[in-house]
């Protein structure tokens, strides 16, 4: 078990990849999230999952019970805003009738899902039904209105036309179906972040069974932190299974040492925020959400 | 001469409640006064002015054996008032909810009613939380019937404790299929436990009734042949669910009803001339100490007709389905037969119920000020929630719950028993005494009186 001040305490880190083009083909990176949910459905694992599924409007996640592998594949891609994910966890254990349950979220997510399994208030009898816990690596997030007013109105293309969105190499990328790409620079793009992003600690999920992102890894790949006993037990079923291809994380460009400099960056920025935060305002400062 | 005795707290039911009785020099209760020390909740006056929506929640936080019995019967006084009527699916899954509290509160109900009783054959109290069989097996019974009951509740209602999913027009949600099917297994698993389980209680019954003595704190009681036995009446408004004055044929009357106080109730005040210092639970009250009744009966007394009446499962079964027997273990009984029926009425709900069916009424209506009510056949019987809404507020509620109904039935129903056995007799009413805590109390021409004790 290695234990990282940034990165948390995971067994085991790797680069993989879905073996399953179906995944690949719709997926942010590497697919690593779908395909691990479809195994763990299809072996029992979990009853269901959820996952950020498609809303009514584009590129507007809206959480979904994903209990087929068909649903699991509508819900692919990140979406760059905010899938309140953790709503459903009490009603996927009511009128969903699951007893097992997978779920995919943010390092927030993760932590509001611990959380809830330690102290199960408004949550009588979910914590011992959660099977499986996703994480994503998360530099922060966006609301909704600034999707669109960065899609529409920075990169000058309509939603409904977006094919996939990215952030990577220092850009916010929107490709659109008639082939066009608009890179914007993140400079543009902070502005638009959910102020309450910038006091989390926490950027690859340390509380996940499993965590995943790009960072670290080349295109199409992801990188996944295996942490938890749990994590540990399905991770290497499913590589029994011949679900995922990999490589040892030392092998590949640019490695794990970008995911901890972007660790240390976030959550040193974020440490400062928190501790202006302290002093702002008048006569009393805002709370430290993490003590 | 007569003494007085006092009961301090009863225990092993859910509330705070004492027995204040009247006893000869046998050790025969003359007469005796059940009542209720529980602080008044005040959950009338609270709705008084909250949404129509907000109302049924709160009254069902009035107890938390019985929150799905309130929250129901709340939110169908609202609907009646208001005239809303609800989709069929949406009833079904408030009957699958209302078998699951039923199934469940009776199951705990025999946690509390079995140390009262003996090992068919021999001497020996049952203890259910002993480690040795038969009794061992019969706690987990009732355990599992338990949990099967609250997770059907769970996944109906959104919560087995304080249900969510109930809502003025319907439920918030219909169930998934796979979540239809996990409550039709489990039905079906406990359907098989509760017929056991039934069979066992009954025996059990039938082997108190049938004995001579009941031991009590070391003493040796005769057990008469009409223990709690009494004359009064029963009431109860439907065999499973409940009725509502939106329905075609209502089958309680808020006409027929009337409250009065404590004070023309109970006893005065008087003085306890013996104690017991051996019976079980810390002995009675000490000699010296002063009851009375009248002033601390946290209750008004609702009449049927005038008279108190028994609500509960025996007079379900009386009223609906010709049951005649008498007495507390007669009650008892009515209770176990209530298992099977309610597992039975679940599987009947899962094969109705409409998964892809809207469960939410088109139009709900603000309401235009007119009583409305709803009587929910509770685990312990008949509760009422009287209420008025006006444009979506309410403006005037009140709860009529079973226990207040039994508080001066069982008192009538004491007389003539060893005063050991009183509490036997008030168990087998399975009070629920917190929730029976009212006092909203008019007089005949239906007017709020003030009442002796708020003065």
């Amino acid at each position: 078990m290695v234990q990282d001040n940034f990165l948390g305490n995971y067994s085991s880190c790797v680069a993989a990849r879905s073996t399953n083009r179906a995944i690949l083909a719709g997926s942010q990176d590497g697919g690593i999230v779908t395909q691990l949910f479809a195994f763990a459905l299809e072996e029992g694992i979990i009853d269901g999952a959820i996952v950020a599924g498609p809303g009514d409007e584009p590129w507007r996640p809206r959480p979904m019970v994903a209990t087929s592998v068909a649903e699991l594949y509508a819900a692919r891609g990140t979406k760059y805003n905010i899938s309140p994910n953790v709503s459903f966890i009490k009603e996927a254990t009511r009128s969903y009738g699951l007893d097992r349950v997978g779920i995919v979220g943010t390092p927030c997510q993760m932590q509001a899902v611990r959380k809830g399994q330690l102290y199960p208030v408004g949550l009588r009898d979910v914590p011992d039904k959660i099977a499986l816990a996703i994480g994503i690596f998360c530099m922060e997030n966006f609301p909704y209105q600034s999707i669109v007013q960065l899609v529409e109105d920075h990169a000058n293309t309509k939603l409904e036309n977006v094919t996939k969105l990215d952030i990577g190499k220092g850009k916010f990328w929107v490709y659109t179906e008639r082939g066009a790409v608009v890179q914007l620079p993140l400079k543009i793009t902070h502005k638009y972040e959910q102020p309450g992003c910038h006091v989390c600690l926490d950027y690859v999920a340390n509380l996940a069974d499993i965590s995943t992102g790009s960072v670290g890894t080349p295109d199409g790949w992801s990188t996944v932190f295996v942490r938890s006993k749990k994590g540990t037990d399905i991770w290497s079923k499913a590589m029994a299974a011949g679900c995922f291809e990999t490589k040892p994380i030392e092998e590949v460009k640019p490695g794990i040492e970008l995911v901890t400099k972007l660790a240390t960056e976030k959550i040193t920025k974020n440490r400062k925020t928190i501790e202006e935060r302290s002093s702002f305002g008048v006569g009393k400062g805002l709370r430290n959400p993490y003590i | 001469m007569s003494k007085v005795i006092e009961i301090s707290p009863t225990t092993r039911h859910e509330g705070h409640s004492k027995l204040v009785l009247k006893v000869d020099d046998q050790g025969i209760i003359e007469r005796g006064d059940w009542l209720s020390i529980t602080p008044v909740r005040g959950v009338e006056k609270l709705a008084v002015g909250k949404t129509a929506e907000q109302v049924p929640k709160i009254a069902s936080r009035v107890c938390g054996i019985c929150p799905i019995a309130h929250c129901l019967a709340g939110i169908e006084a609202m609907e009646a008032s208001m005239g809303v009527y609800i989709p069929d699916d949406a009833y079904l899954l408030r009957v699958i909810l209302q078998c699951a509290n039923r199934i469940h509160s009776h199951a705990l109900h025999n946690i509390l009613s079995l140390p009262d009783m003996y090992i068919p054959g021999t001497d020996v109290k049952i203890n259910p939380f002993t480690p040795e069989e038969p009794v061992r097996s019969v706690a987990k019974r009732i355990q599992r019937i338990r949990e099967i009951a609250q997770t059907i509740g769970e996944i109906s209602g959104g919560e087995c404790i304080h249900p969510s999913n109930p809502r003025i027009g319907g439920m918030y949600k219909n169930l998934q299929p796979r979540a239809k099917a996990k409550i039709y297994d489990l039905a079906k698993e406990g359907l098989v436990l509760a017929r056991d389980h039934m069979e066992f209680m009954i025996a059990v019954f039938r082997n108190f009734q049938k004995r001579d003595w009941a031991e009590v704190g070391g003493m040796q009681v005769p057990i008469p042949d009409d223990l709690g036995y009494h004359n009064q009446g029963y009431m109860a408004a439907d065999p499973l669910y409940g009725s509502s004055s939106l329905d075609e044929n209502p089958r309680w009357d808020p006409a027929r009803w009337n409250e009065t106080r404590p004070w023309d109730w109970y006893m005065g005040e008087m003085e306890i001339t013996d104690d017991y210092p051996e019976y079980p639970i810390g002995g009675t009250t000490p000699k010296g100490a002063k009851a009375w009744p009248q002033m601390e009966a946290c209750t008004g007394v609702p009449l049927y007709d005038g008279q108190p009446v028994e609500v509960g499962p025996r007079a379900r079964l009386q009223v609906f389905k010709g049951y005649d027997e008498k007495g507390t273990m007669a009650q008892q009984i009515a209770r176990s037969m209530e298992f099977p029926d309610a597992f039975y009425k679940i599987i009947e709900c899962c094969d109705a119920l409409n998964c892809s069916a809207p469960v939410l009424a088109d139009e709900i209506p603000q309401g235009d000020g007119s009583l409305g009510w709803a009587a929910n056949e509770a685990p312990r019987g008949c509760d009422v929630h009287l209420g008025r809404v006006k444009d979506g507020r309410v403006q005037e509620y009140s709860m009529l719950v079973p226990t207040t109904w039994n508080f001066p039935t069982c008192s009538r129903a004491l007389t003539g028993a060893p005063w050991q056995l009183a509490e036997v007799i008030m168990r087998g009413y399975d009070p629920c005494v917190s929730c029976a805590t009212h006092m909203i109390v008019v007089d005949e021409d239906r007017r709020l009186v003030a009442e002796k004790l708020i003065q």
